[in-house]
């Protein structure tokens, strides 16, 4: 992983044409407060051909969970490995284009449901293993654990994991947090399908007793689907957001931002969109968001500007103004369990990948998820 | 610094819904009904200060004072300093009985589906009552019951407080998440005290790490109560629980 810092250019040297991911992470305040690290993470790689992987983890807060900041600092690096694989196979393997996309799409959502997933669970358990063996529980981590409990419980972690390869985006949850997928006129749509078990109060988690079976899966055509983001954000974000439906308004709000702005500028923002909501005036929780933009969201951005950077006077159309710190944070990460030779993630990063094909103007969202039908998986934000 | 245009609509604290169930049944007449007034006059500062003080929540509150029928005293959620501010006495009702039944169902009804915000926090619930229900048969049972089935009423953190030893009966037993005491006031000059105790815990409830093993030791610690049945949980947090668990 690699990252780059707020100041350096967010438009890709080789043009727009590509996918774009902007993230950062702010530790929480209630955690500031008792001295607990962040423990979310957050990575984003290159996958395939023309694709990104971006994955956000939120390891569990409770201290029956004392290792959960590596844990999902484990949780995004097996989920960019595996994402990076699904892309590379869907590039040998799966027809290019929109032929056939409805059944590529339930092919695709078996796959992932089939082989990433299952790959994913038993990679972060050994990897967990790996840790304990390498770094035995401490006295104090030992009284923290509950008697009889797997040693991957003291490593728990949500993960969320978005795979965008050339026709299509895939997704992938366990636990709680927000997908938000926000088309080019501005509506919002909640593409992964809610989970009836996550009530607000507890989540699934990958160190369930059946991870692989409270995994949600999306898959969208790209192609045919003219996005202008996707949102990943751990629940620190949304447990901040005062409107029940604020994908709805985030999309709305969204669109004249990224219209209006160069990509740098909205780099810019996202560290202070993540402080805001782990502020003592959001949820105080550890947020992280990953914003993911495809080409055609670039397109939008790029026809608004023609002359390159700088704002668009008058758009300043976010529904929440505020003024919030924006800082490179060290302890984002806790630096302890960054891999030696890695650098420390930064609250900002942008990548991008190899130029991809525009998307076809005018297209209808298709959410697939096996076994639930298309309906099911693309609910209206807000409806939930 | 610098300026920051996010979209979503604006943050806020997560709200942490706090419903008193306050008997005012003819039982509670004179002085026990001035030393209930006292004792909620009395944990309303307590929680003005932990709401300053800490960084997650936002207290609000709502009081239901039962008797033969329940009745909102406070209906909408209120901000704990805007309650403390103007407070007004609860008045007892002449004749009036202990039904809790009836009681729960109108917390049930409060906390039901789309009732709370999403993001909001576990509730608590607090019932306060010096005598054994007075439920026609079946009555209490079925009040009971709807709460429990609702997500929040069930997730809920539910304590009681019994003024006088007779009043800490099996029904609240029955009411009171399982890995937390009864407590007991065994004369009105206790009530105070008791109330404290519990706003205490349910604000400590919200605090990174808490859990229900810390919050069965604190209260019985705080004085006169029964012990619980069983050993604490290793479940998830109680009210206002903020650092998330499997499931």
């Amino acid at each position: 992983m690699t990252a780059t810092p707020t100041a350096q250019p967010a438009v890709p040297p080789d043009g727009p044409a590509a996918w774009l991911a902007l993230t950062a992470s702010e530790r929480g305040a209630s955690h500031v407060a008792a001295k607990t690290a962040n423990q979310d993470a957050i990575a984003v790689e290159r996958a395939g051909p023309a694709g990104l992987v971006a994955a956000v983890a939120d390891g569990h807060g409770h201290w029956r969970h004392p290792r959960s900041a590596r844990g999902s600092r484990l949780a995004v690096t097996v989920g960019c490995l595996a994402g990076r694989e699904l892309a590379d196979k869907l590039a040998r393997e799966l027809p290019q284009g929109p032929p056939g996309a409805a059944t590529t799409a339930s092919q695709i959502a078996r796959l992932v449901r089939e082989v990433a997933v299952p790959d994913i669970v038993r990679r972060w358990r050994d990897s967990v293993f790996a840790d304990v063996r390498a770094d035995p529980f401490t006295g104090e981590e030992q009284g923290r654990r509950h008697r009889g409990d797997d040693p991957t419980i003291a490593y728990g972690s949500t993960l969320l994991l978005g795979v965008a390869t050339s026709n299509w985006l895939i997704l992938a949850q366990i636990g709680d947090g927000d997908v938000v997928a926000v088309r080019a006129d501005g509506s919002s749509v909640l593409p992964v399908p809610a989970d009836p078990q996550l009530d607000g109060l507890v989540t699934t988690s990958l160190c369930g007793p059946d991870p692989g079976a409270d995994f949600r899966i999306a898959v969208l055509d790209t192609a045919r689907t003219p996005l202008l983001a996707v949102l990943l954000a751990t629940d620190g974000y949304g447990n901040a957001q005062v409107a029940d439906d604020w994908p709805g308004t985030f999309g709305k709000d969204l669109r004249p931002l990224v219209r209006a702005h160069e990509p740098g500028w909205l780099a810019g923002q996202l560290p202070g969109w993540a402080a805001r909501c782990a502020s003592s005036d959001g949820s105080a929780d550890d947020t992280t968001i990953a914003l993911l933009i495809p080409p055609a969201g670039l397109a939008v951005g790029a026809a608004a500007q023609p002359g390159g950077a700088g704002r668009v006077p008058g758009a300043d159309l976010g529904s929440a103004k505020t003024t919030a710190a924006v800082v490179v944070r060290a302890d984002t990460v806790p630096s302890a369990q960054v891999p030696a030779g890695q650098s420390p993630i930064e609250p900002v990063t942008v990548r991008r990948t190899v130029p991809m094909i525009p998307a076809e103007p005018g297209s209808v969202t298709a959410a697939h998820q096996e076994e639930r039908g298309p309906e099911a998986g693309k609910p209206e934000a807000g409806a939930r | 610094m610098t300026e920051t245009l996010m979209p979503g609509g604006g943050v806020a604290r997560r709200p942490l819904h706090f419903i008193v169930m306050a008997d005012c049944s003819g039982s509670m007449k004179g002085e026990k009904m001035q030393a209930l007034n006292y004792a909620l006059r009395s944990m309303l500062p307590h929680l003005v200060d932990w709401e300053r003080d800490q960084l997650q929540a936002q207290l609000l509150i709502r009081i239901l004072a039962f008797a033969s029928v329940p009745s909102w005293f406070v209906p909408d959620p209120a901000p704990v300093a805007e309650l403390s501010a103007r407070w007004r006495n609860l008045e007892y009702v002449p004749m009036g009985r202990t039904n809790m039944g009836p009681a729960f169902r109108a917390v049930a009804d409060a906390l039901s589906p789309g009732q709370l915000e999403r993001r909001a926090l576990r509730p608590a619930i607090l019932l306060i009552t010096d005598g054994l229900p007075t439920d026609p048969p079946g009555g209490f049972e079925q009040g009971l019951a709807a709460l429990l089935d609702c997500t929040a009423g069930r997730s809920a953190l539910r304590l009681a407080v019994a003024i006088g030893r007779d009043a800490s009966s099996e029904p609240l037993d029955r009411f009171r998440s399982q890995d937390v005491p009864v407590l007991v006031a065994d004369g009105t000059d206790e009530i105070a005290d008791r109330l404290v105790t519990a706003s205490i815990a349910v604000s400590r409830m919200s605090e990174v790490g808490a859990d229900r093993t810390w919050l069965a030791e604190r209260l019985i610690r705080a004085g006169p109560s029964l012990p619980p049945d069983r050993a604490a949980s290793s479940g998830p947090g109680g009210a206002g629980h903020l650092d998330d668990t499997i499931l």
